[in-house]
């Protein structure tokens, strides 16, 4: 080396940078062939073995250990080796280099003398010899700065090698500087506009991160020194106050855009996880994050324009019947039993749609209560629809278009790796699970050339889903037969009941969506499909499973709203006679006060099947909120705490084998999250307080699911890319979205409401409402426009003309991805070119 | 009175599949070497080891170490179950003896001598194996298997006497100065404080090749957590599964002694 070093410094500038590049090269070649042949012994021990699951957690883990253990120790070496070169050359290497350099300058600065001679002689020759010098890339550069030094110690020669203070040193710099002739000025001002250029241009070069660092350091001093100095007088002094200024805004948006992300709300704690856990569980979060947004909003909504005038403004509690907690059940109305079942004085409060009165205005605003709980009721669902859609769209836009499979090598080699990923134990993860996908892939193509035993494949397939759809045959009638035990129940006074046979629905609901997919999950290893295709399928079974759940459920919730209008028309006859009888004056068994005034407690009064409702949505959504919070204490926390505790006395590793510590089921999560919207979806027109108690739930979980995968969740044997599954997410949303209005737009539309609550009571159905408001509260040619509108000679057409529109943009959008798709093609070719050139 | 539903019970039915159908393998390992060896003493009063013999005595070649090696894999995979090195693993045995063809080795618990014939038939000429053994009986029905596979005294050399008081004696009794290779497959809990010992005693060298079994089930922790944080070792882990058995997850650890730089 040191003998290298003395050529090095026998040769130019130039050469010396490049021997030295190349020296780098060598020695990371070196290291690259070393690194190699030990990955290949590797493989090859390995290959001889025949060991099995070579991505499990321990393993990885000690071959990181391993990995770092080696770079350190090379590292080290490399260090050494340096320093070696340093010292062997250190003695008198350096010196003569520098005293090489010292030659070597002293020469330039004649060159440059004659330059500049030449230069006033020829004017403008000077320019093109330097664009000559950029031309010649790397070397120019290096030449450039060389001149760039030059001058620099020109100067200093001229300033009398002051060097202790900068800043006089500086300004007698300057001193001098309007002594130089103006080519001197010309040739500092171009030599400081090259160093701006080299600055920004830095990102692009191909050089060693330590000699970008050092050239940037070096070229930001220089500019930095010399670019204030150009200008004259006041100028110059109103150009470093500039240059503050700049300085300054920078640092100030740089703090503003810190701030922001500070604004975000979770975003540090998520980009945590990311760096953890990788994207695709990130992606659980994002998403929660964003249902969380949309809740807070639907919430804003019930709570200001439903929630709070019938709270301030309507009537009272106790005024009237439907706000009064009835005689009956006046004694246990304030038991913790009770209001947790979301009875007593919960039920006869603004949380349910019962409490709401009929009367068309509250309060000195003239609030329209009725109308405004009808349209919140839609508005919440559309604006929904029109959220969801819109993230949809703009996540379409994102992923990219045409086939992943004609290219399936390169764009794995190319693009597996998760750039986000900052944690060391994942990322040997993700090296793992890139490894081994690379196997499948190989395996794959093997297997797609020969088909052998594809007969046992396809009936172990068929198999696993048939043993799937006992699974969910056996669930949904489970949860029938629960129902309608319930019902019974019910029908005997649920007073008669235990705790466990009350709640029996919500818990067997909430039990099963939680255990299903476990077994689930156990059945698809059966079917030895490539993981993302099993996520996929096994996305599909659990929507499968909660959606059978819901709807069991919403059938079942039907036979009761049937039950509970049967009960009503006896109650309204019931309640003619009764008053009848007491308009007579007779007395009567269940009035003892005098005719004239009754307390609301008194006054018999219908089933209310809205409330009913509402009261199940709310109970499955608490008792599904308590499922779910015991899980993760129980099955992720109190695991991990024995796991990592009981290790110090127990017979085997409980870490890396048995029980180990649980990983965090993107899949099982994100459609929990789904079907709880759902579940607010179609609940909250009958009781207000859902999106409040969905905002509340989402906020815990959110920071207690952050709190419980980072203390005691593994990163994913299988760390995935998540680009792309969020579309997938929202796509399910909106199906779920969809599938949870069919039955609150049934109900609406097609059942009356209920005689004595409610804000629609004495109406034939909710939506008269509408009607109600058109006749009375606007003039006259507008309901008369709204009726000719909605006649259907000129809806039909209208319906004709959106179909039309939305076919012909979704030709244009069809044929728009082809273009991309071919373009994609005629790039990759032009690649592929690239690369065989 | 708090009376849980049987709706609420068959609920948990899905939770019951799942734990049996993922746990399997264990069950089947619990019901192997645990229910079956219980009831096989009971009826015939003979141990697990002694019956493994005679089986191995009727059946198999005498002085074929190979057809001895065999057998026992017969015997542990379709009678009972006993936890040799198995074959699979073995192999990885065979390969890194085959690769350093060490002089001198120390087995740590012969067990029925499986191992023991496993390794002495990889050896070069003229190298010597010492194997320990704590149990008398066991040592007894090794000792047999060893001379039934045909190696005398010369080659291998069965000591009785727990592990941690062989060790220190090594060099004093048996004249040793270095060990070449080790191989651990005794209590899982004396992995730790045997190595220690090891280290102690200054018959490892640079180069010396420790492997250790059950590293991963049952497991021996504490040993891994040492070996990591030593410094003294190169060291990987060798996945395998449990011998005789397919979905249980096992290793071995193969450590190479650097010595202190």
């Amino acid at each position: 080396m040191s003998t290298a070093g003395e050529q090095d410094a026998g040769l130019s500038l130039q050469e010396e940078h490049e021997s030295k590049t190349h020296r780098t090269k060598r020695r990371d070649g070196d290291r690259q062939k070393k690194k190699r042949r030990n990955e290949r012994r590797k493989g090859g021990t390995r290959a001889g073995e025949g060991e099995e699951d070579l991505q499990a957690v321990s393993e990885k883990r000690e071959r990181s250990k391993r990995k770092r253990a080696k770079s350190k120790q090379e590292t080290s070496r490399r260090e050494n080796n340096e320093e070696e070169e340093a010292q062997l050359t250190g003695g008198k290497g350096t010196k003569a280099r520098k005293d090489i350099r010292n030659e070597k300058t002293r020469r330039m600065e004649k060159e440059e003398v004659r330059e500049v001679e030449e230069n006033v002689d020829k004017g403008k020759k000077k320019q093109g010899s330097t664009k000559k010098g950029e031309k010649k890339e790397d070397g120019g550069k290096q030449l450039v700065k060389g001149k760039a030094r030059e001058v620099k110690k020109k100067k200093h020669k001229k300033t009398s090698e002051e060097d202790d203070d900068e800043e006089e040193d500086n300004d007698k710099d300057v001193v001098r500087l309007e002594c130089l002739s103006p080519e001197e000025l010309e040739k500092l001002k171009e030599a400081v506009d090259e160093r701006k250029k080299l600055i920004q241009s830095l990102r692009g070069k191909p050089w060693a991160m330590k000699k970008k660092l050092v050239t940037l350091r070096e070229s930001q001093e220089f500019v930095e020194k010399y670019e204030g100095a150009l200008g004259k007088g006041k100028g110059r002094k109103l150009y470093a106050y500039k240059v503050l200024m700049t300085k300054k805004w920078m640092k100030f948006q740089r703090d503003f855009e810190n701030f922001k992300t500070a604004c975000i709300p979770w975003e540090m704690k998520i980009k945590e996880i990311e760096s953890h856990f990788g994207s695709s569980v990130a992606s659980y979060f994002l998403f929660l994050r964003w249902m969380y947004g949309i809740n807070m909003i639907l919430f804003g909504l019930t709570f200001g324009l439903v929630m709070v005038p019938e709270a301030l403004m309507g009537r009272p509690y106790g005024s009237m019947p439907r706000k009064t907690v009835p005689r009956a059940e006046e004694a246990s109305a304030m038991d913790f039993a009770v209001l947790w079942d979301f009875g007593g004085y919960a039920q006869y409060s603004v949380l349910f749609y019962g409490y709401y009165n009929n009367q068309r205005t509250v309060g000195w605003l003239k609030f329209r209560m009725p109308l405004s709980y009808f349209l919140v009721g839609v508005g919440t669902v559309a604006y929904s629809y029109m959220v969801v859609i819109r993230t949809m769209a703009r996540n379409a836009n994102e992923s990219g278009v045409g086939d992943d499979n004609s290219f399936n090598f390169s764009w794995k080699m190319f693009t597996s790796w998760d750039y986000l990923i900052g944690n060391a134990e994942t990322a040997d993860n993700k090296f793992a699970s890139i490894t081994t996908s690379f196997k499948e892939a190989i395996l794959e193509e093997q297997e797609s050339h020969k088909d052998d035993n594809i007969h046992l494949t396809r009936f172990l397939r068929v198999l696993a889903n048939f043993l799937v759809l006992c699974c969910l045959a056996g669930s949904g009638y489970l949860i029938y037969f629960v129902v309608r035990r319930s019902q019974k129940f019910a029908l005997d006074g649920l007073e008669n009941h235990t705790w466990w046979e009350r709640n029996e629905v919500n818990m067997v609901m909430s039990l099963l969506g939680m255990f299903c997919p476990m077994l689930f999950d156990v059945i698809s290893t059966l079917e030895n499909y490539h993981p993302r295709v099993a996520l996929q399928w096994q996305l599909g079974r659990i929507f499968a499973l909660f959606l059978g759940n819901l709807y069991t459920f919403i059938i079942a919730l039907m036979d009761e709203i049937n039950l509970k209008r049967k009960e009503e028309k006896i109650v309204k006859f019931n309640i003619t006679t009764w008053e009848a009888s007491l308009y007579n004056g007779t007395v009567s068994e269940n009035s003892t006060a005098s005719p004239v005034t009754i307390h609301p407690a008194d006054v018999p009064r219908g089933p209310c099947w809205e409330t009913m409702v509402g009261q199940e949505f709310v109970r499955l959504i608490i008792s599904d909120t308590m499922t779910t919070y015991i899980t993760l204490l129980i099955g992720d926390f109190l695991r991990a705490v024995l796991v990592r505790f009981l290790n110090y006395c127990w017979c085997w590793d409980l870490e890396a084998g048995f029980p180990s510590y649980s990983e965090f089921d993107v899949s099982g999560n994100v459609l929990g999250l789904i079907f709880n919207q759902g579940m607010i979806w179609m609940g909250s027109f009958y009781a207000p307080c859902l999106p409040a108690l969905n905002v509340i739930r989402l906020h815990v979980s959110m920071y207690l699911q952050c709190w419980a995968v980072m203390c005691c969740n593994v990163p994913q044997e299988r760390v995935f890319k998540a680009s792309g599954s969020n579309n997938f997410y929202m796509a399910m949303l909106l199906v779920i979205l969809f599938l949870s209005t069919l039955p609150a737009i049934y109900t609406i539309v097609s059942i009356p409401p209920s005689f004595d609550c409610g804000p629609f009571s004495g109406k034939n159905r909710m939506f008269d409402v509408i009607h109600e408001t058109l006749e009375s509260d606007f003039p006259p040619w507008f309901s008369k426009v709204f009726s000719y509108a909605s006649n259907p000679g000129l809806v039909l057409p209208f319906i004709l003309l959106m179909v039309l529109a939305i076919y012909y943009l979704q030709s244009t959008s069809k044929s728009y991805r082809e273009a991309n798709v071919e373009l994609k093609k005629k790039l990759q070719m032009v690649i592929s070119v690239l690369f065989f050139l | 009175m708090l009376m849980v539903s049987p709706a609420i019970a068959l609920a948990f039915l899905p939770l019951l599949l799942t734990l049996i159908i993922r746990y399997r393998y264990f069950f089947v390992l619990f019901y192997r070497a645990v229910l079956i060896r219980m009831w096989k003493d009971c009826v015939t009063g003979l141990s697990r080891e002694e019956r493994a013999f005679q089986y191995v005595l009727t059946h198999a070649t005498p002085g074929d170490p190979d057809s001895i090696l065999d057998t026992f894999d017969v015997w542990c995979s379709k009678v009972e179950f006993i936890s040799n090195i198995g074959p699979k693993k073995g192999k990885i045995l065979d390969r890194l003896l085959m690769e350093h063809s060490p002089l001198t080795v120390l087995e740590l618990g012969a067990h029925c001598g499986y191992s023991t014939v496993r390794i002495a038939r990889s050896l070069p000429l003229g190298a010597r194996l010492y194997s320990i053994e704590m149990d008398q009986r066991n040592a007894a029905i090794a000792e047999k298997v060893i001379r039934l596979a045909g190696f005398d005294d010369d080659t291998v050399e069965l000591i009785v006497n727990p592990s941690d008081e062989v060790i220190p004696q090594l060099r004093s009794d048996y004249n040793l100065e270095r060990l070449d290779f080790v191989f651990m497959d005794h209590w899982k809990k004396c992995y730790l404080p045997d190595l220690q010992m090891l280290e102690g005693s200054g018959l490892l060298g640079k180069g010396s090749i420790i492997l250790a079994d059950n590293v991963l089930f049952p497991g021996a922790p504490k040993f891994l957590r040492y070996i990591r944080k030593s410094g003294l070792y190169e060291w990987r882990i060798h996945r395998a599964t449990l011998e005789y058995s397919k979905g249980i997850r096992d290793g071995m650890a193969e450590l190479v002694y650097q010595g202190i730089k």
